[in-house]
């Protein structure tokens, strides 16, 4: 215990654990929207396009996350637009080609920078660790940003998310809600880079609403905030796993996140298991001949 | 016919499609204040897509649909197939109905007292108020359908789309459907996309037959001969379970 709060009076550690709670909490919000409206790989290809911004911004001397906030912006917008109409049908086959092609603009422009280019492995698989203390403040910007939006436009964003056809009958409209949705994806992968990195965000996109969803079924908001909370065990465990075990960061989070998952998964059946043989019981005190048969081979 | 001098939904002249193809051509229709249309037709010859086109949610190749709801766009009741949504979303049913009054606010808009006060009486009316608080997952395929009917009219619309609606209905909700769609029908107008016309024998005031092309509209009597027309052939089946009211002499003009 002694140990850890040594380690919390480093300024890099306090970073890390702010950089991994504020990045919980958009992947928890926007992750359950990205899940719940199947846009998982819309959002692992906006990733992988924002390689290509920050290879341009560090071969020409700009923080590389402007580099990659603009085209992660702009992928979103594109892959929103390409998803509309006639061209809706072949949505994956661009997803694809933005993946591919973000990642090799970015690779080249890093070739062309003279010397060695050391942080990019950390954007590839995040490096929470580096993250400064500016850093968590434009995160907790971004965070502010998100939840702002997403409190003003609530009430259209679960309409959307659940049934597009009549909330466009009621008048909202969905093109911009889904294009707004797309794009706060898009500031969220900026964020989840500085932490588990392009190539894992999606994990943290998708592991948190999935534990969420299975926990709740009952209220939106509360999906919502399970989704945070299961992103904030699981960056922590995470970073805690990384400090004792001494393995990478990204990595460790992932790895902690499917643990997680495992776990609240079991427990559910174990909680099934246990009400189911309370009912067979009851059945058995009343009298319910077939639900003896079926303790019997049980035991 | 429904003169009204002044309708409440005009369709001139439209012509749309999917692709290439014309799934609609050259259709005008007029919903008047207190119709209760049925479009029937048979399957792919764009019931459907006609609903969505009224709706805004296609927009015609060619022709127009023109709106005159005494409080502008935001009051249409819109009852969708059954399939548009999943039914293991998060969501408790009073929720999912409330969402019936998203067209009533702005943008920025929450739900308020006033709001939750009217989904109440609407699930009391629909008896589903004891499942308010349940899940979606929950309800079965009558309580879904009558929860789509809910949400429908939550918002005090000023006219009622239905597609499909006895697809999949119980007995509860049949008639809770029917003595519902009359009362409400003292006051607005309601168009019932179907296949079968027959749940709604009584309560049906005007046909609309569409195949492609509108072959009929109107409120007298629908003719064999352009039954068979609109359908290719299976004339009886659908001239078998519609009432003498409707379908019983020859007439010819729509």
């Amino acid at each position: 215990m002694n140990d850890l709060s040594v380690l919390l009076s480093y300024e890099f550690a306090q970073n890390a654990l702010l950089a991994g709670l504020l990045a919980s909490v958009l992947s928890g919000v926007v992750g359950t929207f990205v899940v719940i409206k199947r846009l998982v790989f819309i959002a692992g290809g906006i990733s992988h396009a924002a390689f290509a911004g920050l290879g341009v911004c560090y071969y020409l001397g700009i923080h590389p996350l402007i580099g990659a906030v603009v085209v992660a912006v702009l992928a979103a917008l594109l892959l929103g637009w390409l998803g509309r109409g006639d061209s809706g049908r072949h949505q994956d086959a661009f997803i694809g080609i933005l993946w591919a092609a973000g990642m090799a603009v970015g690779i080249v422009f890093i070739h062309m920078t003279p010397g060695y280019a050391p942080n990019l492995m950390a954007y590839l698989f995040g490096d929470i660790l580096t993250v400064s203390r500016a850093n968590v403040w434009l995160l907790a910007g971004l965070v502010a940003l998100t939840l702002l939006i997403m409190g003003l436009f609530y009430r259209s964003f679960v309409a959307v998310a659940f049934d597009e056809t009549f909330a466009q009958v009621q008048g909202v409209p969905v093109n911009l809600i889904n294009q707004m949705l797309l794009v706060l994806v898009a500031l969220a992968v900026i964020l989840l880079i500085q932490v588990v990195g392009i190539v894992l965000l999606i994990a943290l996109f998708t592991l948190p609403p999935v534990i969420a969803l299975m926990m709740a079924a009952r209220s939106f908001a509360l999906v919502l905030l399970s989704a945070v909370i299961m992103g904030m065990i699981m960056t922590t465990g995470g970073l805690a796993g990384s400090y004792w075990l001494d393995i990478p960061s990204g990595p460790a989070i992932v790895l902690f996140g499917i643990g997680l998952g495992m776990l609240v998964r079991g427990l559910i059946w174990l909680r099934g298991r246990i009400r189911g043989a309370a009912d067979t019981t009851g059945a058995v005190r009343s009298g319910a001949a077939p639900a003896i048969d079926r303790t019997g081979r049980r035991i | 016919m429904s003169a009204s001098p002044q309708p409440l939904v005009e369709v001139r002249g439209v012509t749309f499609g999917y692709d290439r193809e014309a799934v609609l051509q050259n259709v005008d229709l007029r919903i008047g204040p207190r119709d209760f249309l049925a479009v029937i037709g048979p399957n792919g010859g764009g019931k459907t897509t006609l609903l969505r086109v009224m709706l805004g949610l296609e927009q015609p190749w060619r022709g127009t649909v023109r709106w005159n709801l005494p409080t502008g766009h935001g009051r249409i009741g819109y009852v969708p197939q059954f399939s548009t949504f999943d039914r293991n979303f998060p969501l408790q049913l009073r929720d999912a109905v409330l969402m019936g009054r998203l067209g009533r606010q702005g943008l920025f808009a929450r739900y308020g007292a006033a709001d939750r006060r009217a989904v109440m009486q609407v699930l009391e009316r629909l008896r589903l108020d004891h499942m308010a608080n349940s899940p979606i997952a929950d309800l079965s395929g009558g309580q879904l359908q009558r929860a789509l009917i809910g949400r429908a009219l939550a918002g005090d619309p000023d006219i009622l789309f239905l597609d499909e609606p006895t697809s999949s209905v119980d007995a509860e909700t049949r008639g809770v459907l029917a003595d519902l769609l009359n009362e409400l029908n003292q006051r607005i107008p309601i168009i019932v996309v179907t296949h079968d016309i027959t749940g709604f024998a009584t309560q049906v005031k005007q046909i609309a037959c569409v195949n492609r092309k509108l072959f009929y509209h109107g409120s007298g009597q629908l003719s064999h001969a352009q039954l068979e027309e609109a359908y290719g052939c299976p004339v009886e089946l659908v001239a078998h379970g519609v009432p003498h009211r409707v379908l019983s002499e020859h007439n010819h003009d729509g």
